[in-house]
This record gives structure tokens, C-alpha cells and sequence, in this order.
């Protein structure tokens, strides 16, 4: 089901976009963390009291003192959503629709090998990817507390945090590689990949942003990913994240599914 | 039962594009042609073998197995030459070559080696850097270095020098010798004259005509370039009533189906110095079926 020299091959070619963003992810939670005051509510509380509705959009409330929330609120709103979001949009139509479109898929089938391990190997590429990314943030986090506060930060529900932003990224991903399997032209393949997502996301911020828009959160799949309902255990968020889970396998099978059965004009 | 089996291949693209109703088959070790004008329907017939389309109607099979359904498990002993040649960029045709080889699970043989030579090919720089006879060659070893026992060429040798060319058609009636089946697609009218036994030509995506390479020259009308003392002469033999293609200052050009004994007559009355039959290539068969006038 899975062929290694294509494995390897996609691994080499996305090394380079991994190392951009795991750069940018290094940035954010550097400086972030160091923005992190126990005893005095951190500089970015501030921020988040004197302008609540404009933090509260890119999902960064006031947090508690306790490390792990503080976590959740400034990097886990936005950072940990977009830029791993960006990974999948690109990465997707690197992997299927880019070759089609080009028609470097001829190589790929003009040998003995399924459709269906193309599309399953491609989709272990982004995974892999993916898992990475979010692996080296978690590492990340938790080396970057222990040196500035040590003890401070509660690991496992800061783990469970990184593994429900894993379920949630791996839906966001199975989206968009569902996409570059359907469309045979790479511009469709990403501006539907990208615009699912995207607009779930702009409907979470406007259900973030008032009171009024609230019910908006029902409409996009994010709401699945509820980062405080982690933190705070509620059996609600692990639902959700299961579900994102089952949803990201679901959508991974069809993409294969759809990959194998379409005609190619290539 | 032929190795590459094609029957009543239907896939209607709309505007009267696409293929209808084709059926043909190819015998072991033949190399069969494959011939048409762009957008006659070769490439999509091309891609329902590989298995890239599934047909709307009908079925095509190789060595008994079906296109759509078996392609990978035909791909094993399949070597395939795109009509368009893209790789992935970013690499060097000598790692495309190494994972293809790979990528296939083809245990490493002097083939590679042997075919980079004969087409004297460095495949070290960049893809992307390639000329298009570069590329081209690239295209000819990966189809070839696996040693595949059915090949299927589309437009093999555009791009190639005459030089190459010529190699490509040694290589080809080689591997016939060694009882490969080769479909080849071509514009080249001297590499189909050379190397096919059959050939098909496709016209509207519809078969025009399927016969002998010998048989398509035979059916062909002749022409007779035949030069005579002085213009007045040419223009009186023109006005005899044989099916006259061209006059040019005292040369007459006419064309003779069946109706030999009625030039030779005339001929006869006329001080005829000279009389030429052009070499007739399939080119001019084929335009012959598209009614197209070659001059």
C-alpha cells in the first residue's frame, strides 16, 4: 500500500517548507513564552483587557495564570491554527493535483503501481508532515517553559492540547487533499482546498467576536476543536476531537477512493 | 487473439471529439502505426491503454488483461513514451532515471547504461535545464530500461535530431526482432515506412484506414512526373484528358490509378524526353485521407 521510493521522494521535497515553518512556529513561541508573568499578568493580558473584542477575534482571551492556559489562549487561537493550516494547503496540491496538472503524474502511473498507492503514499507525506510540525511545537513549548519556568507547565494537558490541534489540522488536511484528488487543475485544487478552511476559520472569528454572532460557531467545523474544554478536561473536547479524527480518515479513504476511479488527461 | 486488443473504444468528448467505436488489435512482435492528424483522437486511444481513462464504451486489453481495471499489473511489463515530456523539476535526469528505476522496483541491469550510450545522453544536469532532444532521450531510456515487453511510443522521436532519429529506429526494429510489440503514434513518415508492419490511421477519432505499410503504398494513385520537348507540347498533353495534377513550364504531372494503358497512348503522340515516379511517401497517403493538398 505504500511505496518508499515515492515516500522518500516526497519527504525530500517537503524539508524545506517544514524548516520555514517550524522557523516561524520557533519565533512565536520564543517570544511568547517570554511574554509569560505568573505574579503580575503577563504584558499581553493587558493587551487583551484594554482591547478585548479585537484579542478575542484572533482567539486570544485573557488567560489565567496557570502556564498551560496562557499557552492556549496566545498560541493555540491563531499560530497553531494557521500555520499548520498553510503546511496542509500547500502540501496537498504539491502531492496530487500539481502533477496532474503538469502532467508529471504520467510518471508515476506509467509503472507497476496502484493509483491507490500514489494517493495513500502521498497522503503519508502530508501526515508525516504534519505530525513533524506539531511534534517539534510541542517539544518546542514544553523546552522552551522548563528553561524560562520551570515546573510551571502542566505536560500532559499540554500534550492533550497538541494532540487535539493534530485531529483538527489532520481534517483541515484531509480537506485539502480531498480537493487535489477531485480537481485535475492545480488552481481549483487550491482554491477550494484553501477556501474550506478558510472560511471556517473567518466564521470562528466572528463567533469569537460578540455576543450576538455566537450562534456563528455552529457553522464552522473549528468550534470541533475546543482548546479551553481540553485544558479544563471536559469530556465535550475530547468528543470533538475524536470526531475530527474520524472525519480526517473518513475524508482521507474517499480522497483515495476518488483518485483511483477518475479519469486522468494526462 | 492479438497482445494489445482495442474493441468498438468509444469516448465522446462532445463537438465531435474523441474516439468512436474503434476497434483494432496487434499481433505479437509487430510494430503497429499509429497515424493522424493533432486531435484525431491518438493520445485519448493512448491514454485508454495506459489506463488513465476508462472507456465510455468498448474495452481495450494487453496481453489479455484489462486497461482500466489491471493497469498497474500490465505496467510491469509496459514501457511507455509520453507525447509530452514533464518530469519533476527540481531533479537531475540522473536521479529521475535512479527513481524511476526504483520507483518501479526494477532490478539494475546494463540497460540503462547501454541506452545512455547509444543516444549518447549525460543525464547529469538538471531536468529543467534540458533541451527538448534532451528530455526526449530521458523519455526514450525510461521507457526502455526495464526491458518491457509491450511498448507503447507516443510521438517518440520529436525533438530528435536525424542523427537520433535514425537510432531510435535501429532501436526499435531491435527490440521487434526480439519480439516485442511496439504501438507507436508518429508524424514521421520515414521512421513508420521503416519500422511499422501495420498501420492504422485515425481520422475524427474514427478508424480511416488499417492495412500493410505495402498495401496503403499500393492503393495509393500514382504519380508520373512526365517532361516533354517544349511548353506548347506540355500544355496540349494537359489538355488529353488524364487527371492532371500540375503544369509546370514542359513538365506534366499526372496522376494514373488504373488507367496505365491510357497514358502510355497518349504518351505515344507526344515528344516525351522524360518520365519520373516520384518516391510517394505515406505522407502523401495520408493527406490523401484528409483531402488536404500537399505541395
Amino acid at each position: 500500500m505504500i511505496n518508499w521510493t515515492l515516500y522518500k521522494r516526497g519527504i525530500q521535497g517537503s524539508w524545506k517548507m517544514l524548516l520555514i515553518f517550524a522557523a516561524v512556529i520557533t519565533m512565536y513561541f520564543t517570544v511568547i513564552v517570554s511574554m509569560f508573568d505568573p505574579a503580575l499578568g503577563s504584558a499581553l493580558n493587558e493587551f487583551a483587557k484594554a482591547m478585548p473584542e479585537l484579542m478575542a477575534i484572533v482567539g486570544m482571551n485573557p488567560a489565567s495564570a496557570e502556564l498551560v492556559s496562557f499557552m492556549e489562549a496566545y498560541l493555540y487561537g491563531f499560530i497553531m491554527l494557521v500555520f499548520p493550516m498553510l503546511f496542509c494547503i500547500l502540501s496537498a496540491n504539491k502531492l496530487i493535483a500539481r502533477h496532474v496538472d503538469r502532467g508529471s503524474m504520467t510518471y508515476l502511473l506509467s509503472a507497476p503501481v496502484k493509483r491507490e498507492t500514489v494517493a495513500f503514499t502521498q497522503m503519508k507525506v502530508m501526515v508525516t508532515g504534519l505530525f513533524a510540525l506539531v511534534l517539534y511545537a510541542t517539544l518546542l513549548g514544553i523546552v522552551n517553559c522548563e528553561i524560562s519556568f520551570p515546573g510551571e507547565l502542566d505536560i500532559g494537558k499540554f500534550i492533550l492540547l497538541n494532540i487535539g490541534v493534530l485531529c483538527l489540522q489532520l481534517f483541515i488536511g484531509s480537506i485539502c487533499f480531498l480537493c487535489s484528488c477531485i480537481f485535475n487543475d492545480s488552481k481549483y485544487a487550491v482554491g477550494v482546498g484553501a477556501g474550506i478552511p478558510a472560511l471556517g476559520f473567518i466564521v470562528q472569528m466572528i463567533a469569537n467576536a460578540g455576543e450576538k454572532l455566537e450562534n456563528a460557531k455552529f457553522a464552522t467545523f473549528f468550534t470541533l476543536f475546543d482548546s479551553n474544554g481540553i485544558i479544563a478536561g471536559e469530556p465535550g473536547a475530547i468528543w470533538g476531537m475524536v470526531v475530527l479524527f474520524a472525519g480526517a480518515i473518513t475524508l482521507f479513504a474517499v480522497s483515495t477512493v476518488v483518485f483511483s476511479k477518475k479519469d486522468l488527461h494526462i | 487473439m492479438g497482445v494489445c486488443e482495442i474493441q468498438s473504444l468509444t469516448r465522446d468528448y462532445g463537438n465531435g471529439r474523441g474516439v468512436f467505436d474503434l476497434s483494432f488489435s496487434i499481433n505479437q512482435s509487430e510494430v503497429f502505426g499509429f497515424l493522424g492528424p493533432n486531435g484525431a483522437g491518438k493520445t485519448t486511444t493512448i491514454r485508454h491503454l495506459m489506463g488513465f481513462l476508462k472507456p465510455e464504451k468498448g474495452y481495450c486489453t494487453i496481453g489479455g488483461k484489462d486497461c482500466w481495471k489491471d493497469s498497474a499489473d500490465i505496467q510491469k511489463t509496459l514501457g511507455y513514451i509520453p507525447g509530452e515530456m514533464v518530469f519533476f523539476d527540481d531533479m537531475t535526469g540522473t536521479e529521475f532515471l535512479d527513481f524511476m528505476s526504483k520507483y518501479r522496483k526494477t532490478k539494475s541491469n546494463g540497460r540503462t547504461k547501454e541506452l545512455l550510450d547509444r543516444f549518447e545522453l549525460d543525464p547529469r544536469s538538471k531536468l529543467k535545464k534540458m533541451s527538448k532532444g534532451m528530455k526526449q532521450k530521458v523519455g526514450i531510456v525510461t521507457a526502455f530500461m526495464h526491458d518491457p515487453e509491450v511498448l507503447i511510443l507516443d510521438e517518440p522521436t520529436s525533438g530528435l535530431d536525424p542523427l537520433m532519429q535514425n537510432r531510435f529506429i535501429e532501436l526499435v526494429l531491435e527490440e521487434k526482432a526480439k519480439g516485442k510489440t511496439i504501438l507507436m503514434s508518429s508524424h514521421m513518415f520515414e521512421e513508420v515506412e521503416r519500422t511499422c508492419d501495420r498501420v492504422a490511421i485515425i481520422k475524427n477519432g474514427r478508424l480511416a484506414a488499417l492495412d500493410s505499410v505495402e498495401t496503403l503504398k499500393a492503393a495509393q494513385a500514382k504519380k508520373y512526373v512526365i517532361t516533354l520537348e517544349n511548353e506548347d507540347a506540355a500544355a496540349a498533353f494537359a489538355e488529353e484528358g488524364l487527371r492532371i495534377s500540375g503544369v509546370t513550364h514542359n513538365q506534366v504531372t499526372v496522376i494514373v490509378q488504373n488507367n496505365i494503358k491510357e497514358l502510355i497512348s497518349v504518351m505515344n503522340r507526344y515528344p516525351v524526353i522524360n518520365i519520373i515516379t516520384p518516391n510517394q511517401s505515406l505522407e502523401e497517403i495520408f493527406m490523401q485521407y484528409y483531402g488536404g493538398d500537399r505541395s
